[in-house]
């Protein structure tokens, strides 16, 4: 079974005040759409962009992001 | 939408509504003299420089402030790039190594423009169609 990359970013943005794609986007230096694309499971951050992201929320990498096969993904 | 897609949509576009009838007059027209040939040529090229022009300028205007480009425009150029250099460079051997020993002057300079045109049509279509359904890689 193929494994892939998920998150949860929405949940993450969600509890930070309900912080914006377009803010973390802000942050972390990408742009909306990118933000959009990774939470949409499109795109996979590079481990650099998922460290930065990670320090945004203050949460260990691995609360944010997940190694998990396809069908496992809520 | 990326401000990089919307580009390659227009570039697209651009590159299909010129090029057909560009190559498709030369099919139809048969014999045509130089000065011809490189009127179709530059009406060709101008036209797609007016409508780029034209394009980055509304876009330059109505993004003004916000991020162009990021890590994921620079990897899904980078792939599409690399797939449309592959096309570019058979055409380029096909126009550069074997043409010149059976084929001569404008069917030369057309094989090449074709090549080109067909690398930077693979390109742009390919980075729309990875920033549609995503890229993972």
């Amino acid at each position: 079974m193929p494994k892939r990359l998920s998150n949860n970013l929405r949940l993450m943005r969600f509890l930070a005040d309900e912080m914006t794609q377009a803010e973390l986007g802000n942050q972390v230096g990408l742009t909306r759409q990118t933000i959009a694309a990774i939470e949409a499971g499109k795109y996979s951050p590079t481990l650099e962009t998922a460290f930065r992201i990670s320090e945004v929320f203050g949460k260990p990498i691995e609360e944010i992001f997940k190694w998990e096969r396809q069908n496992d993904e809520s | 939408m990326p401000v990089k897609e919307q580009f390659a949509r227009v570039w697209l576009i651009t590159l299909l509504v010129t090029y057909l009838p560009y190559f498709l007059t030369l099919a139809i027209a048969g014999d045509m003299s130089a000065l011809q040939q490189i009127a179709l040529f530059a009406a060709t090229v101008t036209v797609q420089i007016v409508v780029i022009g034209i394009a980055s300028a509304v876009m330059a205007v109505r993004r003004k402030g916000e991020r162009v480009s990021d890590e994921r425009d620079l990897a899904i150029d980078q792939r599409a790039t690399r797939v449309a250099y592959q096309i570019l460079l058979c055409g380029m051997i096909l126009v550069g190594c074997l043409m010149p020993f059976n084929r001569s002057g404008w069917t030369i300079f057309h094989a090449a423009v074709l090549s080109i045109a067909v690398a930077e049509i693979v390109r742009h279509g390919l980075i729309v169609s990875l920033y549609r359904r995503g890229w993972d890689a």
